[in-house]
């Protein structure tokens, strides 16, 4: 059983520590891709550009982990309206790039991906609201409507990955706040009974069609279902210690659009199960921590908080993984940390600070921790 | 706030909950990743240390057809013998012998075949396959395939390689494939070309190349550490290619073809014995057929030509050949080459003046034989502008069906005396205006690689490309076509067809549409210059053509077939160094449209040397007998409505 309990520890530290392991592992990829294009005699801007990315992660993490979360309490309805504009502006403004409307280009290559931060803003915004109230029906109902609303703009980019998250960690936000089980039970129902429905109207042809290919991956219109063979094959030529990140054929080769959305799979085949596993259980060391940074936080707010983005991280890490392991059908999901993606990183960076402020000011004001504001 | 300590309590054990729920989901995804990797993976065990790679399959090349479905560009197998620089011996002295086994089977230089192993390409993609020998029959390959046995490097395989019809006439429009160009070859391969890939490199074979290709598709493998092949380990299909479907009507191609070589030949008794040292005569020309409403090339000749199968089976000597002939057979005269166009200029500078105010169609200027200018500078000095015979007092009609010289020199300079004008011409700016308004000066825009633009000259013009000031004289010039104007033959199709088209001047294109899968796909048709024009102005220009065609001693009744009235209009352009005697070598240029009152075609003829009325004239003659023994099919309704 996994104890969560208020202890006096160096929580900040150790949720760095696994920070730094993902990244770490993320640069292997990074570095693995920099070896081939070498072969190709052309110098990649993307590293710098990455680096850059890590720079202003990193000052978001120094930032959000000093200042008391609960200063920014009064905020959140401010932060979930940018949340929303954000989005918005991206049908606006945003590039179209496989397939979808999630970016704006800022010019030099840089681009913004409003979901990532969208993510933060619905769980601030969500924390603060659930917060003050008891945990009725009609207020779950409300909750879901805030977390919904950023979810549809979000499918119409489209993103239905990056939704679903939202959809779950919903779920988790609402079940800590003490929402019944009856309530959640129902709702879950509901959605199920929904399904069909769902699968006829709202979702469009190809993510159809992904889940077709899913069920039945002989059943290949787009070249898909030989992407899934590709995924298969990459897993089990990594065998137990991998093929190494030096290069060299791979059978990721053109996996396209995307490689970042099977950053997993590349793992496996390059690190092997030795990687793959440890990264697994990283993210599950994240999850321990970000629960018990929950369990010890002075207030509702920061325990709703921390329950949200760790949530919102692991999830979003499963996803990816279960994706790239044929467990849930094709979404374009990146892996936290680990794929390549500026707003991403600064995002999960930012949560990550979060989380350690909710974890400096726990409920036994003891102020054991260095980051401790006062 | 501090919780209460209820809700607390609650959300400890939901806390807990939600772990555990984490805790499930990352062993579940543990055991998956192991059943993958060690457990159940998809590749036996026992190939483990296999290589999966993917190995591009390259679509079969869409076909090109005629209008009517006559197969022009096929693929035919033929074999050959390919290094695969990644499945050599990656130790030095293994590698060396299977390169020089390789060598001599195949009789090539092991320098050369040094050099195959390790060009960019090859280290990028060591398993991308290098042709070292081509167009083998089958016996050759049973041979090799027997020599090579147990080389590692080496494959005898099948290729498709391009097999191209009645070359003669078509070799410039369909154009050829061939490797990989090397300046473009890293962001082809970026593209998801393979070093091997065949490209388009000319013609339509260029042009269209995206649709021709189709999409290549994958195939997932596993090889051993040495690169040979192990298993398939996934397939995914290639798209193939689009069929191209010309306008060409191959018919009309050959006749036009033979017609053109019978005024080639005609025209080069223009070229006379001369005293002096003269550069040594090249004969070419050009013919184009359009659809005056649609710009459907329904035929389009050049010589000289050249065998495009030569690139795909010929020796490498005899694509240099090609190269540097000082024929220059691979330019197409049709659209590649401008030359000053001559009198088949007059109908345009006639409709400006028209549409200008310069003159009414009943205006008559007298033609003596020649228009005397004094110098504007020097009273003493006189120029002379010549006309090719004395028309005497002709009115727009008379003056187009003679092509007068004079007529055409003062509409577009003018008449002076004693330093004033006093019959005000058009002025070479605005002709210049008129010119660009028909799509002189800028490529017609049809679908085929390397258009050239022409010159429409004006006083800017000059100032800026020659530094010198315009001068009246080459106003006079420019108003029968000659001096500094440079047109291409289909520039000056396109303006007869503008002509016979309401003044809409259609786009010409060599591709009538694409058929995949039994559906036909067609190009749209598109309008590329409007001039500007009345229908009063153009039915007097018409009429002239028409009187030229028509008249007893109209200049273009050498153009007319049988039982046919047409619209036409001869040009003779002086060019090159004088003979002793001051005349010169002349193109012979011919542009028409027909039937006269209905038009459906446009014919215009390039010839290098020759005469427009003598030698030009016979071959639009022969090409429209042909045209209307047997007209094209136009698209059928079914074809228009997918």
């Amino acid at each position: 059983m996994i104890a969560i309990r208020p202890r006096a520890s160096i929580v900040p530290d150790v949720l760095l520590l696994l920070a730094a392991c993902l990244l770490a592992t993320g640069s292997l990829l990074i570095a693995r891709a920099i070896a081939m294009e070498e072969l190709h005699r052309s110098i990649s801007p993307d590293l710098v550009r990455q680096a850059l990315y890590l720079l202003v992660g990193l000052l978001a993490l120094a930032v959000t982990s000093r200042i008391d979360y609960r200063l920014l309490r009064t905020f959140a309805p401010h932060v979930f309206v940018l949340g929303i504009v954000g989005l918005l502006l991206v049908f606006v403004l945003g590039s179209h790039e496989y397939g979808a409307r999630r970016w704006i280009q800022l010019g030099g290559g840089v681009s913004v991906q409003p979901s990532e931060f969208a993510k933060i803003a619905v769980t601030f915004a969500g924390a603060a609201f659930a917060a003050g109230r008891d945990a009725s029906g009609r207020g779950a109902t409300m909750l879901l409507g805030l977390f919904g609303a950023m979810a549809a703009v979000i499918v119409l980019q489209p993103d239905l990955g990056t939704a679903i998250v939202f959809g779950l960690a919903w779920l988790a936000v609402a079940a800590t706040w003490g929402v019944s089980w009856r309530y959640l039970g129902g709702l879950a129902l509901l959605g199920l009974s929904m399904f069909p429905l769902a699968l006829a109207v709202a979702i469009p042809d190809y993510q159809r069609e992904r889940l077709a290919v899913f069920l039945d991956p002989a059943r290949d219109p787009l070249g898909s279902g030989f992407t899934l063979r590709q995924v298969e094959v990459a897993f089990s030529a990594g065998g137990m210690t991998g093929r190494g990140f030096n290069g060299g054929p791979s059978a990721l080769t053109g996996v396209a659009p995307r490689s970042s959305d099977f950053a997993f799979a590349q793992l496996g085949e390059f690190g092997g199960a030795l990687i793959t596993v440890t990264v697994i259980m990283l993210f599950a060391v994240i999850a321990w921590r970000g629960y018990r940074a929950a369990a010890g936080a002075p207030d509702a707010f920061g325990r709703l908080l921390a329950v949200g983005l760790t949530t919102m991280i692991v999830l979003q890490a499963s996803m990816h993984i279960a994706v790239n392991m044929r467990l849930f059908p094709a979404t374009g999901i990146p892996l936290p940390f680990v794929s390549s993606g500026g707003s991403a990183l600064v995002a999960v960076f930012t949560a990550i600070g979060i989380i350690e402020s909710i974890a400096a000011h726990r409920s036994s004001r003891t102020p054991t921790s260095r980051y401790a504001s006062k | 706030m501090i919780a209460t300590t209820e809700p607390s309590a609650v959300s400890g054990a939901r806390l807990r909950i939600l772990a555990v729920a984490v805790f499930v989901i990352a062993a579940t995804l543990i055991v998956q990743v192991l059943r993958l990797q060690i457990f159940d993976p998809v590749v036996p065990a026992s190939a483990h240390g296999g290589i999966p790679r993917i190995v591009p399959i390259e679509a079969p090349r869409g076909l090109i057809t005629d209008r009517n479905g006559t197969v022009l560009a096929r693929n035919t197998p033929t074999y050959r013998v390919a290094l695969v620089p990644g499945d050599l011996p990656k130790d030095e002295q293994p590698r060396r012998d299977a390169l020089l086994r390789i060598a001599q089977s195949l009789r090539i230089a092991y320098s050369e075949l040094e050099q195959a192993a390790t060009t960019g390409l090859a280290i990028v993609d060591p398993f991308a396959p290098v042709t070292l020998r081509k167009g083998l029959t089958n016996d050759d390959a049973i041979m090799l395939r027997a020599a090579l046995a147990g080389v590692p490097g080496t494959r005898v395989d099948i290729a498709p390689t391009r097999l191209y019809e009645s070359t003669g006439a078509l070799a410039h429009i369909l154009g050829y494939v061939g490797r990989l160009p090397s300046e473009e070859a890293e962001a082809r391969v970026r593209d998801g070309y393979t070093l091997d890939s065949r490209i388009g490199l000319a013609g339509v074979e260029t042009q269209y190349e995206s649709a021709l290709r189709g999409g290549p598709g994958r195939r997932l493998v596993l090889s051993d550490p040495q690169g040979r092949e192990l298993q398939t380990l996934g397939e995914d299909p290639p798209t193939p290619g689009s069929s191209v479907v010309l306008s060409i009507d191959m018919r009309l191609q050959r006749a036009a073809e033979v017609a053109l070589a019978r005024g080639i030949d005609r025209g080069l008794t223009i070229l006379r014995p001369s005293s002096q040292p003269r550069a040594k005569p090249l004969p070419a020309g050009a013919a184009v057929v359009l659809d005056v409403h649609t710009g459907e090339v329904l035929s389009m000749v050049s010589q000289p030509s050249f065998d495009a199968n030569v690139f795909e089976r010929g020796t490498d000597g005899a694509v240099s050949a090609l190269f540097t002939d000082p024929a220059r057979p691979m330019i197409d005269r049709a659209y590649m080459e401008v030359h000053a166009p001559g009198s088949i200029f007059k109908p345009l500078v006639a409709l400006a003046a028209l549409q200008e105010g310069i003159v009414t169609p009943s205006t008559r200027i007298w033609s003596g034989g020649s228009l005397t200018v004094r110098s504007q500078y020097d009273p003493n000095t006189v120029y002379v502008f010549g006309d090719w015979a004395v028309h005497g007092n002709v009115d727009m009609n008379r003056a187009i069906a003679r092509s007068s010289d004079v007529y055409f020199y003062e509409l577009a300079g003018g008449f002076w005396e004693g330093g004033k004008e006093t019959f005000k011409g058009l002025g070479a700016d605005r002709l210049a205006t008129w010119a660009r308004h028909a799509g002189f000066g800028r490529p017609t825009g049809i679908d085929l690689p390397g258009e050239a633009a022409g010159i429409v000259p004006d006083s800017d013009w000059k100032r800026r490309v020659i530094g010198d000031e315009w001068l009246l004289g080459d106003t006079y010039t420019f108003g029968i076509g000659q001096g500094y104007l440079t047109t291409s033959l289909l520039q000056m199709a396109t303006l007869a067809a503008g002509i016979a088209n309401r003044g809409e001047v259609p786009v010409p294109r060599i591709v009538r549409g694409f058929e995949q899968g039994g559906v036909f796909t067609p190009t749209p048709s598109r309008i590329g210059a409007r001039i500007p024009v009345s229908p009063e102005s153009l039915a007097v220009v018409r009429g002239g053509m028409a009187s030229a065609a028509a008249d007893i001693d109209g200049t273009a009744t050498t153009g007319v077939p049988r039982g046919v009235k047409i619209g036409g209009k001869t040009g003779t352009a002086e060019f090159g160094v004088p003979y002793p005697d001051g005349v010169f070598d002349t193109h012979g240029w011919f542009i028409s449209f027909a039937p006269v009152e209905n038009p459906q075609i446009a014919v215009a003829v390039y010839l290098e040397y020759g005469v427009g009325q003598t030698h030009a004239g016979p071959v639009a003659k022969e090409i429209l007998e042909a045209y209307f023994a047997q007209p094209p099919v136009q698209p059928s309704a079914s074809q228009v409505a997918r």
